[in-house]
This record gives structure tokens, sequence and C-alpha cells, in this order.
């Protein structure tokens, strides 16, 4: 929407879910409508007029699936010209090797990965009855308000928990920076050759994980990360697995007593604090897998036939994301 | 266990006289989060409040939940009929809404902040004087007991002249606005210096006694509400920043360095603040304690007493001019932060 906006190519109607998540949105005179993709009069009346729709909306398993089979079915009957659908790499599953857009969905059983799967087989029978769409699939998604790869790695790199993950962390991380994977939406909404197709974006630069964590780092100007070894790294998310679940178990049921408890008494309030960010910074058991998979999402097509070609390399990437979390006060404050 | 603040106020509105008729005007997200629930503390108010929103399932819902018995869509039924009304409205329907009672003597308790301009703000101000009616306005943060403690530590100069003051406040926008009026760039775009700025600049003028002189001021806007600001000003000897995010979460803290020492705290520890001698030595001053629901009902009570002729508002309308005023400023002055990952698009 931004680059919508800040381009001049394209009247934008931002939809939203509801009014305290349109902060961001806000600070450009565009026009924002409520759109719940689980409310189809709600989805009718945002989408008057509309000629094309980039679909990102993102939750639950259910909103994943029937969100999109919702905006699928409003937009076919308001005669939409174009469908952008936001997938992801993640439908490949734990797959290795060169992955093009024919290899076949792969389930691995997380809910994010597998829900994406249902509603991409959704937008091919919506093709197959000639409802033009696009499907996009991204890999890891950094920069400019990038929750995980960006926000939460440079806190983790910040608090001293991160470390260079030694026999886990070789795997490929296929990163794309914001405005390139944008740059590609865009392309796609435009493109005649699109329609029917799906796309792996990816950004111009492979290289390892461990790498990325390095090379944050470095633009974080902190201190030369550590090495873990992988039994010990292991070891250490394991025993955090359990403390994980219960501190979610206790968030979902007694969140409003936690509340007035860390309001109350300031020693429970930094307590709850610390916790949170060593939850929060710490690698996750599910993360590795993610870290070791020598998965390469390959851009041959939409290089190809969008003409798509990223302009940022990891290093100029990082920059503008250092910047931004410093705007932000979300580093160095 | 009630405070003796609380024991006072409900004493006080409870002496046997003829109890007023207010309504609330604007049923939305405060409404419903804190006058109600502080108007529930009284019932005989309770009894002949009347709600006023144009959404009629809204009101009734309210007026259902909260044991309510009379509600109306247009505000022009209750205008000759009320003793007081509280304006819980969007910010660009304060003035003119307001206006309107207080015109007819009818006083006013008024949502913040107080005005979208201080143009808009001074007009109120000197409406309630013509009419007689009083002008008191929800900057409930005035009465939280580490801001007090800060406001009399730099009044009496306990700590000597202050020489730096840093504020900062980053929380991301969750506020479950019903109608979406923060952000419609066609009526208004103020967006986190209006909105959370409304109190830490208000703190800044009041702990300080006046309204600062304005050095520099950025913010994200590019045509819409701002979500992120950066101020900086000068009052006297003492020069200081703000800092406001409505994107990212970071510590909220406020800091004053004076000559002789340093009142720091963290914005919603209600209950104390921390006092650094210039020797170094650190102690931590115990306030208070208050939920932000004991607040609201003692502002709450405070207005019924004002409708009673019994006492004066607790934060005056003429209270927040400054505030509004150098806002205003800031506004006026902002450009907008060099922000070059929005350079490449496209």
């Amino acid at each position: 929407m931004e680059t919508l906006y800040l381009l001049g190519s394209a009247d934008v109607r931002a939809g939203i879910r509801n009014w305290s998540s349109a902060a961001r949105l806000g600070r450009f005179p565009v026009e924002i409508a409520l759109c719940d993709v689980m409310e189809k009069i709600q989805i009718a009346q945002a989408m008057r007029d509309v000629t094309c729709v980039i679909h990102c909306a993102t939750g639950s398993r259910q909103v994943i699936i029937q969100g999109t089979k919702n905006m699928l079915d409003v937009s076919r009957r308001l005669g939409v010209k174009r469908f952008v659908h936001l997938s992801t790499a993640e439908v490949y599953g734990n797959a290795n090797g060169k992955i093009d857009e024919k290899f076949p969905y792969q389930y691995t059983g997380s809910a994010y990965g597998d829900s994406k799967i249902e509603a991409e087989k959704l937008c091919w029978e919506y093709y197959e009855k000639g409802f033009p769409i696009t499907v996009i699939r991204p890999s890891i998604v950094y920069g400019p308000f990038s929750k995980d790869w960006t926000v939460r790695l440079a806190q983790s790199l910040q608090s001293g928990n991160w470390r260079i993950f030694k026999g886990i962390g070789e795997g490929v991380c296929n990163l794309i920076y914001i405005s390139d994977l944008v740059s590609g939406i865009l392309l796609a909404t435009r493109h005649e050759d699109a329609v029917g197709e799906s796309f792996n974006l990816a950004g111009p630069e492979l290289i390892s994980w461990n790498q990325y964590f390095q090379k944050f780092n470095a633009a974080l100007g902190l201190p030369e990360l550590r090495v873990i070894n992988p039994g010990r790294a292991r070891l250490k998310t394991s025993i955090m697995k359990p403390v994980r679940s219960s501190a979610k178990f206790v968030l979902a049921h007694f969140s409003d007593p936690l509340k007035k408890i860390s309001q109350k008494y300031r020693f429970a309030r930094e307590v709850m604090r610390s916790f949170e960010k060593t939850m929060r910074t710490s690698p996750r058991l599910d993360e590795f897998s993610l870290y070791s998979r020598n998965a390469v999402y390959l851009g041959t097509k939409a290089r190809d036939i969008l003409g798509f070609r990223p302009k940022f390399d990891v290093e100029s990437g990082l920059k503008l994301s250092v910047r931004w979390l410093k705007h932000l006060g979300l580093i160095g404050i | 266990m009630m405070s003796n603040t609380l024991d006072s106020a409900t004493k006080s509105v409870s002496s046997g006289k003829k109890q007023p008729k207010i309504a609330i005007i604007g049923c939305g997200a405060i409404a419903e989060r804190y006058y109600l629930p502080a108007l529930a503390r009284h019932p005989a108010i309770l009894k002949n409040l009347i709600l006023v929103d144009r959404d009629k399932a809204r009101i009734q819902k309210l007026a259902t939940q909260f044991n309510v018995r009379n509600y109306v869509v247009d505000f022009g039924e209750v205008l000759e009929e009320i003793d007081g009304v509280i304006i819980a409205l969007p910010i660009e329907l304060h003035h003119p809404i307001s206006m309107e009672f207080l015109s007819r003597g009818v006083h006013v308790l008024c949502e913040k902040p107080l005005a979208e301009s201080a143009d808009k703000a001074r007009e109120m101000v000197e409406e309630a004087h013509q009419s007689r009616a009083i002008l008191a306005v929800n900057y409930f943060q005035r009465l939280i007991p580490s801001f007090v403690k800060v406001k009399n530590l730099l009044a009496e100069k306990t700590l000597g002249e202050p020489l730096f003051l840093k504020y900062c406040v980053g929380e991301k926008f969750d506020w479950p606005t019903v109608t979406g009026f923060y952000f419609n760039s066609n009526i208004s775009a103020r967006g986190v210096l209006r909105d959370r700025g409304a109190h830490v600049i208000d703190h800044i003028c009041w702990w300080l006694g006046g309204k600062p002189n304005l050095l520099s001021s950025q913010n994200d806007s590019f045509g819409g509400s701002d979500a992120v600001a950066h101020i900086q000003f000068m009052h006297n000897k003492c020069f200081g920043e703000v800092k406001l995010s409505w994107l990212s979460s970071f510590p909220c803290k406020y800091i004053a360095k004076c000559q002789g020492g340093i009142v720091e705290g963290d914005v919603y520890d209600y209950q104390s603040v921390v006092l650094t001698e210039n020797s170094g030595r650190k102690r931590q001053v115990k306030l208070q304690s208050e939920s932000k629901s004991d607040i609201g009902f003692r502002m709450v009570t405070n207005f019924i007493n004002v409708i009673y002729k019994d006492g004066k508002p607790l934060v005056a309308g003429s209270d927040v001019l400054d505030s509004i005023q150098f806002i205003d400023e800031c506004y006026k002055a902002a450009t907008r932060f060099d922000m070059p990952w929005y350079e490449f698009l496209g």
C-alpha cells in the first residue's frame, strides 16, 4: 500500500481487520476500509469498484483458508480483474535442493505452511473457473516491519542470547528484502502472463543462516557472536520448550490478573518483562529445522516472465533495516 | 479498600441534594471502559443518566451492560434537559458539541485533548466563562501520584532548576476505536502527538510551569496521521526532548535532570519515582496506590461535585491551553524524518 501510494501508480484502498491496526497505514492519505476476511458482507463493501486485489491477510488456519475462500468468492462475484495471492515458500515444506514452482506441495504439520497449501489449492480451483489469479511464494522476508527476521532477530542479537549455531545454521537463508518483494508483487499485478502462475521471489544473494546472523550482528555494531555447538544448542532449546508452553498457557488463561499484578508491583513487572524478553530472544526448537534446511528457491521464472530483478543485496538491505530499527526505537534507544 | 480521597469524593455527592442529570455524548470505547464504570459507582446518578450516540445498536448494548434506562440518538434532545455533559466524541467534535452545551450554561467534562487547536480550545474556555458554566477536561494523568510528585519536586525546586527533560512513550496503537476517526485524514491529519502527546506535552507544560519554546519537530506523516514524532524544546535553562511512537514498543519513561539531582520514572508505574542525588545515591520514593479506575472515579465524582457548585474542577479547560498551543506549534513546524527505506520503491 505504501509503495503504491508513493509511486502514485494506482488508487489504493487498504483493507484492515479493525481500526486498532491502522496506525501504520493512517500515515498516508489513502482510503482505509474495514475488511475482515471472515466477514463476506464487509469484504463486499470494502471491495466496491476494486479492479485488482493483493491478498496478504494472514492469521490462524481458519483465517488463512476460509478467509482466502471468502476473498476469492467476493472478488469473483464483483468482477475483480486481477487477484494476487500472497503465499509462502513454506508450501514446499522441508524439502532440500533446488526448488522451482513445479515442486510438489509438502505438508509438514506446521499450521502456517499447511494452511497456505490449502489456500493455494483454493486459488487454483478459482483459476480453473476462469478467475485471473497469480500466486506469489516469498521466502525469508526481511527489512522494515518484518517481525521475525528483522525486529525479533535484532532484539535477539542485542540481548546476547543469540549464537552462531554450529552444524545447525549452515542451511540456506533465502532472503528477500521487503522492497524487492513489493516490486515483484507489483510486476505480478501488471503482467498478462502472470495469470495462472505461481512465482518464487528470492533476493539476489544466497548465504547461510549463520552468515545472516553474523552480517546482521555486524550491521548492528555488536561484538562478535559466540559459537554454540549443536548438542548444547538443542539441549538449551529443548529445556526451554516446556517453559514456553507453560508461559503460553498462563498468558492465555490468566492475562488479566497478571496485568493487574504487574501494574501493582514493580518487582513483578520487571520479572515478567525479563522472562518475556528471554523467551522472545531465544531460538525455538522448530526454528532449527529451518536453519538447517538446504533449499534454494529458484527465482528464474519470475525473472523470465515478470522481468523481476531484485536490487538489494544483504548488506544494503541490512543497512536500511538497521536505520529503520533505530528510527522506531526498537534498538538502541 | 477505598482510599481516603475516594471516600470523601463519595460522601460529597451523597449529601442529600437533588441528583443532577448527566448525559454522555458518544458511546465509544472511552465511554465503555472509563466513564460508565465510574458512573456505575454512583447509582443515583446512573438512574438519571442519558446515553447519546448516533449508533442505536451501540447505545442499546451499553445501556443493557450498565443498566442505563435513558438513551437517545440526537444530542439536540438533551440540550435543555441536563445539568452536565460528558463529551466522549472524536476529537474534531469536542469543540462544536461542547460549545452547544456551554452556551446554554451546561457544565462540560470533555475528553482529552480538549480541542483540535488552541484557538478552538480558547473559544471553549471563553464560552464557559461567559455563560458561567464549568469546563472540565479529562487529563486524568494529572491525578496520578507519580506525576504529581514530579510536579511538586520541580515546582518547589526541591532538586534545583531543571536542566534536561526527556520523555519517551512507545506503544503500538491498539485502542479499540469503534469509528476509526483517528485515521481519517479528511478530518484531521494529526496522530500520535495529538493522542499520546496530549498527556506527554501536558505533563511537560505542567511540570515546567509554562509552554516551552519549540526547537525542532519531526514526524513520519505522508499527509495522514503521524505515528512517530520527535520534539526538542527549551524552557528557561532546560533542554528537553520527546519521542513518541504508535508503531513500536520501547520503554515508556521520563527523566528530569536538575541542578541538585535527577527524578525519573516509568510512565505506567503510578506509585513510585526514583530520585538520584548528585552524590550518586539513588532511592525509590513510594507513593499512594491508586488504579486508573480509581482515578476515573475521582475525575467523574469531581465533575458531579462541580455541578453541585461544590468545588473546582480537578483539571479545568484553561489549565491545558499551553499544551494544546505547543502541540499546534509542533505540527505547524513539523518536517518529515529522513526515511531512506522509502526511497527505493517500485
